[in-house]
């Protein structure tokens, strides 16, 4: 398997993690690599548009090693079942599975494969998020910098490379027992992933009877999981979650209200960029490397004097999308959600230099 | 708070037992008389034996029902919750508002400590900011409640014996009298005593470590041992964790893990647990499952704005 994924052997340059304060976050929204990688999310998203998971579309040699390495990954989690434990959620035999995963990765550029070590999860934590789906696509933008992959690929990258990924994290998330422990609960689309509901919508735009409602209809789900990827996260959703629709995933519910796929579509772009970029307790361990690079100035950081504590100037500071102001649900941003920090820019310095970070959870 | 607030508290009390949210006036006066009550207690604030010890709730309003039905109701029963009431969950608010007016009426029968998600910056991200602008259709409820936050007791401790709080020590604490020193009344700091002791967990490796959740650390049985011996404890209880059966000890015994959400996010499958401390100190673990959902939850549906 490494053999058929070298690449380039690369340089090992660790990357780093580079988001430590909200000016930060604000700064990086602003930086030439968010707008990289959100116009690479958008791009991917138009390529998918109407096309099913069952399409033929280009496949250059890339793609079958792509997903021939998720296969790889796959079976390594097939050899390491969970072991009999009781107390914590999460299972330990995930952190064998994990050092076996990154034994496999090496081959690749450096980058491209911390990127992808660091999307399966958190190996201490037996958890997993948005922030590792993020890092798996920074790992496929990575691919996209070195020129291996070109735009024409990008329907495969979709539906045949990132579905891979994405039944290898159900997988992962099922045999281990990962925690959701980035989950917003019934407050967010899903315990896990955002992207398969974004990638999803616009596969299904303009489709002539599935609408967005039709999330409620079993059979339909059932039927069309394998074409569509957000029909099959509704599946896997109603599957593993007791109650109805209404009770564990009230926001899927109301969106499914919306009258047109491509309503649909356009916010679930809004709402990555705002619900996951735009959030420093998942931004925080965003990775930067040479591929994607990003160093704070620090100059959005407080100004001199606010304390940061409750109605300070910081506690303003959008966190979402500066350009377009989208805030959680649309709303005003709340006056006051900072935390207190000893003094002002002091504070920030002080966190750059003892790396300290806002917590995860 | 003066008798004439109890006929307010007790229907206030009545309206949130069935699910139902209070009028934002209503949270306003009720956060304001909260703080007065917050105010007057210790960082580690001393209660007394029998005493129910309760974790992460996280608005599982239905399944904090069951746990009444199976502890016993307040204040019959007295409790001690260690934090965690909000976020994730469906009914977050009707949750709080629910232990907070509880709190205000029986301020001797039950306590209420902070978790690392009573914050302004977790609820943000997690889900009590969302539930709040979509009950209240703005934050002003969110405020009221992160502002009371601040003034949540970190610590308890019972009959002198077993250490309650919502996560684990911290490298910064040796003796109980250091966290009566803490100025808590503010956000939930990045680092620091206050800090840990709502984000640390035990570690099957010994001494400190670092923590993977980026706050707080890890700590060893060497540690529990000697924080244990040096302040005369038996025990720590804490919460802040997601074990199977609702109950996890560890680390010889000195430490208990306790998580009284069950079916937790209605996937993890995991049993709640409650411990029971009798008069005598005698424990004992109630383990209970989720309580049915009926019907549909009585929240108005609505696009969210992004899809607008």
């Amino acid at each position: 398997m490494a053999d058929s994924t070298s690449i380039d052997p690369g340089h090992p340059v660790p990357l780093a993690k580079a988001i430590l304060t909200k000016g930060d976050l604000v700064e990086f929204q602003q930086s030439p690599t968010y707008s990289r990688y959100m116009g690479f999310i958008t791009d991917l998203n138009e390529s998918v548009r109407g096309k099913k998971l069952t399409d033929q579309c280009p496949e250059p040699q890339i793609i079958a090693k792509l997903v021939a390495l998720l296969d790889a990954i796959s079976k390594l989690a097939e050899e390491t079942p969970p072991l009999q434990t009781d107390g914590r959620f999460g299972n330990p035999a995930f952190r064998t599975f994990y050092d076996k995963a990154q034994a496999q990765l090496p081959a690749l550029v450096s980058e491209i494969s911390q990127y992808l070590g660091e999307s399966f999860g958190n190996r201490e934590r037996i958890d997993y998020g948005t922030g590792h789906e993020a890092n798996f696509m920074a790992g496929l933008l990575g691919l996209v910098e070195l020129d291996l992959i070109r735009p024409p690929a990008y329907p495969a990258l979709v539906l045949r490379v990132f579905f891979r990924y994405l039944q290898l994290m159900r997988q992962l998330q099922f045999s281990y027992w990962l925690e959701p422990a980035g989950s917003h609960g019934v407050w967010g689309l899903d315990d896990y992933h955002f992207l398969p509901f974004l990638f999803g919508s616009a596969q299904l735009c303009g489709h002539k009877y599935i609408k967005p409602k039709s999330i409620h209809d079993k059979e339909t789900v059932d039927e069309f999981a394998k074409d569509y990827m957000y029909l099959a996260s509704i599946k896997f959703i109603n599957e593993v979650k007791t109650a109805s629709l209404r009770w564990h995933s009230p926001m899927l519910d109301d969106i499914s209200g919306v009258k047109l796929w491509d309503k649909v579509n356009s916010g679930m772009v809004k709402m990555y960029k705002a619900e996951v970029l735009g959030k420093l307790p998942i931004m925080q361990h965003f990775m930067f490397g040479t591929l994607l690079s990003f160093t704070p100035t620090g100059e959005y950081d407080a100004p001199s004097g606010d304390d940061g504590g409750p109605g300070s100037q910081l506690d303003d500071t959008p966190l979402n999308d500066p350009l377009e102001h989208i805030h959680a649900k649309g709303q005003e941003h709340p006056t006051c959600c900072g935390m207190r920090i000893p003094s002002a820019i002091g504070a920030a310095r002080q966190q750059r230099q003892t790396g300290t970070r806002i917590p995860f959870d | 708070m003066d008798n004439s607030d109890i006929p307010t508290l007790d229907s206030w009390i009545q309206h949130l037992s069935e699910c139902k949210q209070l009028p934002e006036q209503d949270v306003k006066k009720l956060c304001e008389k909260a703080k007065e009550v917050l105010l007057k207690e210790s960082n580690v604030q001393p209660v007394r034996c029998p005493v129910t010890v309760c974790g992460d709730i996280h608005g599982q309003f239905h399944d904090l029902v069951e746990l009444f039905k199976i502890g016993g109701n307040s204040p019959d029963t007295n409790y001690l919750f260690m934090g965690d009431y909000v976020d994730r969950g469906y009914y977050s608010v009707e949750t709080v508002t629910l232990l907070v007016a509880m709190k205000v009426r029986y301020k001797d029968r039950i306590t209420i400590l902070r978790g690392n998600h009573e914050s302004r910056q977790i609820t943000q991200v997690y889900g009590f900011y969302d539930e709040c602008l979509r009950k209240y259709g703005n934050a002003d409820v969110w405020k009221h409640f992160t502002e009371l936050f601040d003034y949540l007791p970190l610590t308890a401790l019972i009959e002198n014996q077993i250490f309650c709080l919502h996560g684990g020590l911290s490298p910064s604490v040796d003796t109980l009298d250091q966290i009566r020193t803490l100025d808590r009344i503010q956000e939930v700091p990045h680092e620091g005593p206050m800090c840990d002791l709502l984000w640390s967990d035990p570690d099957d490796r010994m001494g400190w470590g670092i923590s993977p959740r980026g706050a707080g650390y890890t700590f060893g049985q060497d540690i529990s041992e000697a924080f244990n011996q040096s302040n005369g404890l038996t025990l720590i209880a804490r919460a802040h964790q997601l074990v199977m059966e609702g109950y996890n000890w560890s680390q010889d015994k000195n430490v208990v893990t306790i998580f009284s959400a069950p079916n937790y996010c209605y996937r993890c499958g995991n049993q709640a647990a409650i411990m029971e401390l009798d008069e005598h100190m005698k424990y004992t673990f109630l383990p209970f499952d989720p309580a049915p959902r009926r019907g549909e939850p009585h929240v108005t549906r609505r696009t969210p704005d992004y899809f607008l």
